[in-house]
């Protein structure tokens, strides 16, 4: 009895020790590391829904030894990308939980830290391909064992989104589903389709590029591509470079967290096939025939309930705007405008829908509207959220002319048409907007339509 | 008189060292004399004035020539800078020095520009509340129908004639012509608003509604300002915003609204 008392704190010491020697975190380097240079070190960590939190280091030789490796359930894989300062990705766990609490899955995260922390992202570069070669040998002895690589799934941020499409290609596109999350654009750009990501790499390859201009890749790489604001500056992100270093990577990391709320299902972002995403904000992309019943695709993880079509259509560039922070997704309505005034108007609209103490606010500010008379004016008016049954609208008209007097427009009819609902448009008749000032009015439902 | 005499010499000196001296030195001397206004650049005969004036206006403030030169000789470095200060500050016209001058024409222009823009802006005129109602001449008639459910069909609604009757419909009238009326887009055409008749269902209201229009437009009025599209939902939006007042007499059913 005696002696228990001075055992059993021992016993716990070491129950608790052993567990943490079991939990396996992802490599944490830091800027040293990356200045010396690193060289290629892949760790393999295994979640499962019995283990979300702590990871288990999986061998490379024999990976589906460990009894926490089910060959039954689907295995998806996380790929991060170039690591500048060494540390480890702030998403890791977000994305390993979401994918978790989604569906039952191996979720294996590749930390190959050794190797993307590096000041010389060249040297990252060349490591894509050893890696890729590590991890297709891995693959292979999956397959082996029993596991279907249709069942596969890699998703690829930046760097990691060629390393998928290299594994992808050396597999023979025998891998199920690649997601790459804006693929890296140095040193990528202008390569043949054998030296990046393309369609070929897997049976379905979907692709989001946030940041096209600076660190992702500009041309489409999947079978469908989905450029978020145009895939150039993200909402809410540092226009100047006196913000510090999230003025680099935020637009790039906004597609990391893109994808993480889409997988929340917080709340669907349809995505718009366009030729250009100026062409999209003027509201001339909004036919989603060519989809049939599901309409046009609904960006993110779901997107596999379009993978038939989409396969059939080839590759398909599409659109769509989010908000500035989570969550993320728009709701769209089609508004058209016809005025009465004798000379042509030029200006922004201004529109709130507002439904008890709910208020969604869209500014059509990307570039200046035209009102002629007699002539509808079509404008794609882009709500921050989604607001279930309008009561009430505000407008207001503003033309940014602080010298000029101050105009009038006068509305004849505006109808506001919910593009992602199917529900009746609602119309207003005979509305004077005085220049900068909101008015609020009562929409009637729409009847009929002559001009 | 020895100023004066003094001046003179100075100017007889400074005529020959200008002669005897490179470009230089003539082109330093030159703006001391055409700051003072005459506009006088080169030495004539008449120097000799321009410096007594010179000696006058600016007194003791202001260095003789030769002292001038001596000074620029001893700091060429320096010329540049000091000739502009000096231009600035060199008095123009009575208390006014050049560098006044300058801000109160650049105040000057601003005031220019803020006036003109007020002016701009009072006295600008919106083309579309202008219009010549003595043009206006081609009708334009539309008919229908509304309900008043919370009104009891009594005979009084039987003839238009009974007070009853021509009560209510004088309210009607004026409660469209009202809304026509101040209507922005329709105001200027809506003539006169009707009640005809008074059928049975609860009580079913008939009105006639009349507008004029300019023959030249009338196409294009037709289809749009004009339209029965316009003037139809014009009313039927006014009776939804009526809401709050479901359960008064007056009280119009929006759903119940034809027109024709």
């Amino acid at each position: 009895m005696f002696l228990w008392q001075y055992l059993a704190p021992f016993l716990l010491i070491t129950i608790q020790i052993c567990r943490a020697q079991t939990c396996e975190d992802f490599t944490d380097l830091d800027l040293s590391h990356a200045f010396i240079g690193t060289s290629l070190r892949i760790k393999l960590l295994l979640y499962t829904r019995e283990n979300a939190t702590c990871g288990i280091l999986l061998s490379h030789t024999n990976p589906t030894a460990h009894p926490q490796f089910k060959l039954s359930r689907p295995t998806t894989f996380v790929i991060h990308g170039y690591r500048p300062t060494g540390s480890p990705p702030n998403w890791i766990h977000n994305i390993t939980d979401m994918l978790l609490s989604r569906d039952d899955m191996n979720v294996i995260v590749v930390d190959w830290n050794h190797g993307a922390a590096n000041v010389n992202y060249m040297k990252a570069v060349e490591n894509t391909h050893k890696a890729a070669d590590n991890l297709t040998a891995l693959m292979k002895k999956l397959q082996e064992h029993g596991v279907s690589l249709s069942s596969v799934h890699l998703i690829g941020v930046s760097l990691g989104a060629h390393i998928s499409g290299f594994i992808g290609a050396s597999l023979n596109s025998t891998i199920g589903r690649i997601t790459a999350l804006d693929p890296a654009g140095p040193l990528f750009t202008g390569k043949p389709p054998e030296d990046r990501l393309d369609p070929t790499d897997a049976q379905f390859v979907d692709v989001l590029h946030t940041d096209i201009d600076a660190l992702g890749f500009r041309e489409p790489l999947g079978h469908i591509d989905f450029y978020a604001n145009g895939g150039t500056d993200q909402p809410g992100c540092p226009k100047t470079i006196f913000s510090g270093g999230s003025y680099f990577k935020c637009d790039h990391q906004r597609s990391v967290f893109l994808y993480l709320d889409s997988e929340e299902q917080k709340c669907a972002s349809r995505a718009y096939p366009c030729t250009s995403y100026s062409d999209y904000m003027d509201g001339q992309c909004l036919n989603c025939d060519r989809f049939g019943t599901a309409g046009c695709p609904v960006f993110g993880y779901d997107i596999t309930k379009w993978k038939d079509v989409l396969l059939n259509l080839g590759q398909t560039k599409t659109y769509f705007s989010t908000n500035k922070k989570s969550p993320f997704c728009m709701t769209n309505y089609v508004v058209d405008i016809v005025t009465w005034n004798q000379e042509i108007r030029w200006g922004y609209i201004t529109i709130k829908l507002h439904s008890g103490s709910k208020e969604a606010v869209a500014t059509i500010d990307h570039k200046v509207s035209k009102f002629k008379k007699f002539t509808q004016t079509k404008l794609l008016a882009q709500f921050d959220k989604d607001v279930p049954s309008v009561k009430k609208i505000s407008l207001k008209f503003t033309t940014g002319n602080v010298l000029k007097p101050k105009y009038k427009l006068r509305v004849l009819r505006m109808r506001l048409t919910p593009i992602e609902r199917k529900e009746r448009p609602l119309c207003r008749y005979d509305i004077l907007l005085p220049e900068n000032e909101e008015v609020t009015f009562r929409p009637i439902p729409c009847e009929e339509y002559n001009f | 008189m020895t100023s004066k005499t003094n001046a003179m010499d100075n100017i007889q000196l400074q005529n020959t060292n200008t002669n005897g001296n490179d470009g230089a030195a003539h082109v330093d001397i030159e703006p001391v004399a055409a700051g003072n206004g005459e506009g006088q650049g080169y030495p004539t005969e008449r120097d000799g004035l321009l410096a007594r004036q010179a000696n006058a206006g600016n007194g003791e403030t202001m260095p003789s020539p030769h002292e001038v030169e001596a000074q620029r000789r001893t700091n060429p470095e320096k010329c540049a800078m000091c000739r502009i200060k000096d231009q600035l500050n060199e008095k123009v016209f009575g208390v006014f020095r050049l560098w006044m001058i300058i801000v109160l024409i650049l105040i000057a222009i601003i005031v220019v520009i803020v006036v003109s823009m007020t002016l701009c802006t009072v006295l600008y005129e919106d083309v579309d509340e202008k219009f010549d109602s003595s043009l206006f001449d081609v009708p334009l008639y539309f008919n229908g129908s509304f309900r008043l459910p919370n009104q009891d069909f009594t005979e009084d609604f039987l003839s238009l004639s009974s007070n009853k009757s021509q009560e209510v419909a004088a309210e009607l009238q004026q409660k469209l012509a009202d809304l026509y009326r101040t209507s922005p887009a329709l105001g200027r055409y809506f003539s006169t608003a009707e009640i005809y008749d008074f059928r049975s269902g609860s009580v079913i209201a008939e009105y006639k509604l009349a507008f004029v229009m300019p023959a030249d437009e009338q196409d294009q009025l037709r289809n749009f300002t004009l339209s029965r599209e316009m003037v139809y939902n014009v009313l039927r939006q006014f009776l939804y915003d009526q809401e709050a007042e479901e359960s008064e007499l007056m009280y119009i059913d929006p759903g119940s609204l034809t027109m024709y």
